[in-house]
């Protein structure tokens, strides 16, 4: 039935092609997936992309049909607990009309102006992912809804998902915080630190050096104002282990992040810094701080890595 | 290779690329890989060894391309899984269970393979949450696809009726 035995000239076209990966490899690590490789990536990713948005057309209903189906027993269940939640909110935003009246009145009282530092947000859809493997998140927007490369990503609850890794004309590539190879900076209580993902797990890291205090489970992660990725105040997740600082001032402990990339559907890009030019141009994300300190002669340096 | 055969493989590398980043990308239990199944499929046609490893290549490529991950790093794999499945072809032709085992256990191999030069790499989006789950999900999900779909693929490919029909 297999009439065709593996030639001779297998060997070579085997050793000749992972030369190439290897060399492919070698120049993208380098290039830092800049240059002719990021032109390679959004060539394909445009020539993909109608068709991606045309499947998910299709597909995202009937995923959406099954999931109901699944989830029939707990629909009522669920249908209480967001009328609740809408009360809440409700009431929330009576809350916040208050507050903004208040806000205007005196706005007008002392002649104030606002300084237009508004953030843009763009909502998505998620049309798909790369392949089993790869945790990224592929969006239906792209420059021709202003996105950028490096802007912030949230969830429609405003939690930090992660950031835009690649960007074409209709689409663009999202690296969540979980599996990113670069930490985000993070305040906890009034400390700073870095969360960094992890291998096989959802949960981050965090790391806090200098540690003054200890930090306890179900305290609160918000992102850093000394984060060069993200805007100050925008909430990661949750402390999962109590975590005292150690002899050396420094602290370790686990964050389980608000988000879950298998559950979001929809997703909220931020035109943050401003300056998307700047992110492009700019998108060091991951920095390495040296400070050096001398007492009585002698020089002690502390290094840091984090995207602040 | 002929101008059909052009235009049905790369019809279904696309299909393969298409399904996979939308239907499959979605899906918790069933996770197939079906780029690295296809590339194995046409490793059982009449397609020449060297062509069936340039497919793989260009296969793993365009994976690479569209996903996050280093470039060249899956265009390897599948060229390391392509050549495997061309050595060892011989032992699948038992059965359509044999097939089904066999795309599976190279499935298997590369999605191994893939994780461990991802890993000298440095590539952590592939070692995200679940992975070792994964390292099950995915050989089990392109076990059953081989199954019943492996046959029909490769008679249409080779316009062969005849080929991988079991009593």
């Amino acid at each position: 039935m297999l009439s065709r035995q593996a030639g001779d000239r297998t060997v070579p076209t085997l050793v000749t092609l992972l030369v190439i990966g290897v060399l492919l490899m070698t120049f993208d690590v380098r290039s830092d997936g800049r240059g002719v490789t990021s032109v390679l990536r959004n060539g394909t990713q445009t020539i993909v992309a109608p068709l991606q948005k045309g499947a998910a057309f299709v597909v995202n209903p009937v995923l959406d049909l099954v999931d109901s189906l699944a989830n029939v027993a707990t629909l009522r269940e669920t249908n209480l607990a967001l009328q609740q939640e809408v009360a809440e909110l409700e009431a929330e935003i009576i809350a916040l009309d208050d507050d903004m009246a208040r806000l205007e009145f005196y706005e007008q009282l002392y002649d104030l102006e606002t300084t237009g530092t508004d953030i843009g947000r763009t909502v998505a859809e998620i049309i798909g992912r790369p392949d089993p493997l790869d945790s990224a998140l592929i969006i239906d927007k792209g420059t021709n809804e202003g996105i950028a490369v490096g802007q912030p990503v949230l969830d429609t609850n405003g939690y930090v998902v992660g950031s835009v890794q690649q960007v074409t004309g209709g689409t663009a590539r999202v690296v969540p915080i979980t599996v990113g190879s670069d930490g985000v900076a993070v305040t906890v209580g009034e400390q700073l630190g870095v969360v960094l993902p992890q291998i096989n797990d959802n949960i981050l890291r965090l790391e806090v050096n200098p540690a003054r205090n200890p930090v306890l489970a179900g305290d609160k992660v918000v992102t850093s104002s000394q984060s060069v990725r993200f805007p100050a105040g925008y909430p990661v997740g949750q402390v999962t282990l109590d975590a005292a600082p150690t002899g050396a001032g420094s602290l370790s402990s686990l964050v389980e992040p608000y988000m879950n990339p298998d559950n979001i559907r929809v997703v909220v890009v931020l035109a943050w810094p401003p300056d998307p030019v700047a992110a492009v141009t700019e998108p060091t994300t991951t920095t390495t701080s040296t400070t050096s300190t001398t007492i009585g002669g002698s020089t002690t340096s502390s290094t840091g890595s984090g995207d602040g | 290779m002929r101008l059909r055969t052009v235009l049905v493989v790369t019809g279904l590398l696309l299909i393969a690329v298409v399904v996979q980043t939308t239907l499959f990308s979605q899906t918790e239990v069933f996770v197939p890989d079906l780029v690295m199944l296809v590339v194995i499929i046409l490793s059982l046609t009449r397609l020449r060894p060297e062509a069936v490893l340039g497919i793989a290549f260009l296969g793993g490529l365009t994976v690479d391309l569209l996903g996050s991950s280093v470039l060249g790093l899956r265009a390897m794999v599948f060229t390391i899984v392509a050549y495997l499945a061309l050595r060892t072809r011989e032992r699948a032709d038992l059965g359509r269970v044999v097939i089904g085992l066999w795309a599976g256990m190279l499935t298997l191999g590369g999605v191994l393979l893939l994780l461990i030069v991802g890993t000298l790499f440095g590539q952590t989006v592939l070692l995200g949450d679940g992975v070792v789950g994964l390292l099950l999900l995915v050989p089990t999900a392109n076990t059953i696809l081989a199954w019943i779909f492996a046959p029909m693929v490769v008679r249409f490919i080779d316009r062969d009726t005849t080929a991988f029909r079991y009593a």
